[in-house]
């Protein structure tokens, strides 16, 4: 478990309408600080400058999905450290399965209640070594 | 027609005629043979009694003397008395109905009267010989041997009657000539017994060809028997064999009517692959007349080069296999150059001896039907994304509404967005159902097993679903204590199978009564029962309460909410468990759901 508390979360999400809960999940619920960011072509970047505790995914986005953005992250200096949560849709065994194979620290699934999304974020940065 | 039931018929015809007659003589019946003899001795019979009255009158006439005139006429009488004997003898066998089976009885009266007659000659012979002139012995010993030689065809079916009869007749008169005194009549008499061995001799030869003539006659009759015996039964195989050929026929033009009408595409092969015949159906799917397609091979034809599944290599196998294959999908190419997508089941004819006689291929255009497989996914996978996502908003749109985390609402405006937030809730849960449905049948879900103490489970389940019973003012307890032991499932599964069916009973108690969840755990297996205090199950719902969208009554599903799917997904989950999931009614009122989980050996207690 890191000794700090969990504070600064990166969402990258394409729809506008899951962007906003999120938001309000987050800050108001979660009193986290969050940045939203729409298009994954510009997540790297944005990632970089914002420099979160953890980044939570999005699986399906268009022009570049979730797993893609991970390996990017993977291989970009000065990302590799951050962990990754998913959340998604798709819910079968086998994905998520290969989601955790790939180092993802957790996944968690859509459609995810706000009244618990800063507490669920928090028991898998609890987890983490 | 029973082809079991025909007789095996031995016409082996390579034997030599001797061989055969032996066998014919072998094959007689030697009573029925006797009972010939005989019957071939009693029939010169009358002829014999005639002859010898005859015979006898003439030499009673001549002998007549003065001084032999009592013993002539003794004589005549012996004649006449023997003869009479012989003439009931005769008519005595003529009548019996038995005759045939008392053959040897027959034998032996006629050898007595042989023996009877033979003895009266024998005594003129020996009596009146010395006593008579010389023309009257001349006459005398011409008569003896005619009489004698007379017995050779009389009784030529058996030899030692006429060797008695001659015997007492040439003995006598034998041995009056021997004393006579005369060199002549000693000289004859050396000569007699030798004229009678010889006479003897040809009575046994007669006799023999006689015997053997019988048993051929009784042989070929034999033969004949088996002959007409046979040639029924080849003419009722025969019939067997007709009727059979019709069946086969008949079968047979069936079974060409099921392959021509068939809308599956049938061909017949050899183990190359060659086509030997093909139906109508199979000339549609590919385009091909029959004509076109028979005596070329099936691999070069009609598989693109490309083809992975039916390949030259895996029909070599197949044919070495000899084992049906199904379910093969592959390309098939169209005459016309197109491909379309099949579905092959190939099944080898093998005959007794166990070669392989030819190979029949069934085959599936399932170009639609992989069509369909492939949007029944699609729209599963869209089901998953697109319905989930909207929801997502909705839901937590509400939830952040609901919670007071934006500001609080008036009454009217919670009490709504309470209402919307749940049924957007429900949408979620069909839609999650359906998808866990659609995954179970077909096969796909994979059930991702831990260890879980039941205890945790029953704890957990009960914090989980408190606040859904809080709803309906209804308390979840647990009944005694849980045995302290470890069930290897799918845990999350599992939860979903309790929260089912502690909401289903939350949902049907009535206020202010308790849910109680019991388990106990015998013989390695644990038993859940979640009871409840609600109106029980109507009884014509029971029999389909695990089947899909089961509800006992529409108007429930609106007051209560619900999928109709929750019980069919508990059974499927717990079976997939190797468990099993019942219920039965509460006594006093009430329905109690049990599920039964096997307990593994080495998780017991610790």
């Amino acid at each position: 478990m890191p000794e700090r508390p969990l504070l600064k979360i990166s969402y990258v999400e394409d729809d506008d309408d899951i962007q906003r809960i999120a938001r309000l999940s987050l800050e108001r619920v979660g009193k986290m600080e969050v940045q939203i960011i729409g298009d994954p072509t510009l997540a790297l970047e944005g990632i970089r400058a914002f420099q979160p505790d953890l980044v939570l995914l999005d699986w399906m986005m268009p022009v570049m999905d979730g797993p893609t953005l991970f390996k990017r992250m993977r291989e970009t200096d000065g990302l590799q450290a951050i962990p990754v949560v998913f959340i998604t849709a798709k819910a079968s065994h086998r994905e998520l399965e290969e989601l955790r194979g790939m180092g993802a620290a957790g996944v968690l699934s859509k459609p995810f209640s706000p009244k618990d999304l800063p507490e669920q974020l928090r028991a898998i940065w609890r987890e983490l070594p | 027609m029973n082809p079991g039931s025909a007789v095996p018929v031995d016409l082996a015809p390579t034997r030599g005629a001797s061989a055969r007659a032996e066998d014919g003589a072998a094959r007689a019946d030697p009573g029925r043979v006797l009972a010939d003899r005989v019957e071939q001795l009693y029939g010169p019979m009358p002829l014999g009694m005639l002859a010898n009255l005859l015979v006898g009158g003439i030499a009673t006439y001549e002998l007549w003397d003065e001084r032999t005139r009592d013993l002539v006429l003794f004589w005549w009488g012996m004649v006449l008395l023997v003869t009479a004997a012989r003439a009931v003898l005769y008519f005595g066998y003529r009548a019996s109905a038995r005759k045939a089976d008392e053959a040897g009885q027959w034998m032996r009266w006629l050898g007595i009267s042989a023996l009877a007659s033979g003895v009266n000659w024998g005594f003129a012979g020996a009596v009146f010989f010395p006593s008579h002139t010389d023309e009257q012995q001349v006459f005398l010993a011409f008569l003896l041997a005619g009489i004698t030689s007379a017995g050779i065809p009389a009784y030529a079916a058996s030899w030692p009657m006429f060797a008695i009869y001659a015997g007492v007749i040439v003995l006598p008169f034998t041995y009056v000539l021997a004393n006579f005194g005369n060199r002549l009549f000693t000289e004859i008499a050396f000569l007699v017994p030798i004229f009678y061995l010889i006479n003897v001799a040809i009575a046994y030869r007669l006799n023999r060809v006689f015997l053997s003539g019988y048993r051929l006659r009784h042989a070929y009759d034999r033969l004949t028997e088996d002959h007409t015996r046979l040639n029924k039964q080849l003419e009722q195989q025969i019939e067997e064999l007709l009727e059979a050929r019709q069946e086969v026929e008949a079968s047979g033009r069936k079974l060409s009517l099921f392959a021509e009408r068939a809308p599956i595409a049938v061909f017949e092969m050899d183990a190359n692959s060659t086509i030997l015949e093909m139906n109508p159906a199979a000339e549609h799917m590919l385009g091909y007349s029959t004509l076109e397609l028979i005596g070329r091979s099936a691999l070069n034809t009609l598989f693109p080069a490309d083809e992975a599944t039916l390949t030259p290599a895996w029909w070599a196998d197949f044919v070495a296999r000899r084992e049906p294959a199904s379910r093969i999908r592959t390309r098939c190419l169209r005459r016309d150059g197109l491909d379309v997508d099949c579905e092959f089941t190939i099944t080898p004819l093998v005959n007794e001896a166990g070669d392989l006689v030819s190979i029949i291929a069934q085959c599936q255009d399932i170009t639609q039907q992989l069509e369909a497989e492939r949007l029944k996914k699609e729209f599963t996978a869209t089901l998953s994304h697109e319905l989930r996502t909207p929801l997502t908003s909705i839901i937590g749109s509400l939830q952040l509404v609901n919670s007071g985390v934006v500001g609080d609402a008036s009454g009217e405006v919670t009490e709504l967005a309470a209402v919307a937030e749940r049924n957007a809730q429900r949408l979620l849960d069909l839609i999650n159902d359906l998808l866990d449905i659609d995954k179970i049948e077909s096969g796909k879900f994979a059930l991702m097993p831990e260890n879980v103490r039941l205890s945790d489970l029953v704890q957990e389940s009960l914090i989980l679903n408190k606040s859904y019973a809080d709803r309906f003012g209804v308390k979840l307890e647990v009944h005694g204590e849980v045995p302290d032991v470890s069930l290897h499932v799918d845990r999350k599964r599992l939860m979903q199978v309790m929260t089912n069916l502690l909401s289903n009973a939350a949902k049907f108690s009535p206020e202010g009564s308790a849910v109680e969840v019991g388990t106990r755990c015998a013989e390695g297996v644990v038993r859940v029962e979640i009871s409840d205090h609600g109106p029980g199950i109507p009884e014509d719902f029971r029999s389909r309460i695990f089947t899909r969208f089961a509800q006992a009554d529409s108007t429930t599903t609106r007051h209560k909410g619900g999928t109709g799917l929750g019980l069919a997904i508990c059974k499927r989950l717990i079976e997939l468990m190797n468990g099993r999931i019942g219920f039965q009614e509460r006594p006093g009122g009430g329905t109690i759901f049990h599920f039964e989980l096997p307990v593994p050996a080495d998780a017991a207690a610790t």
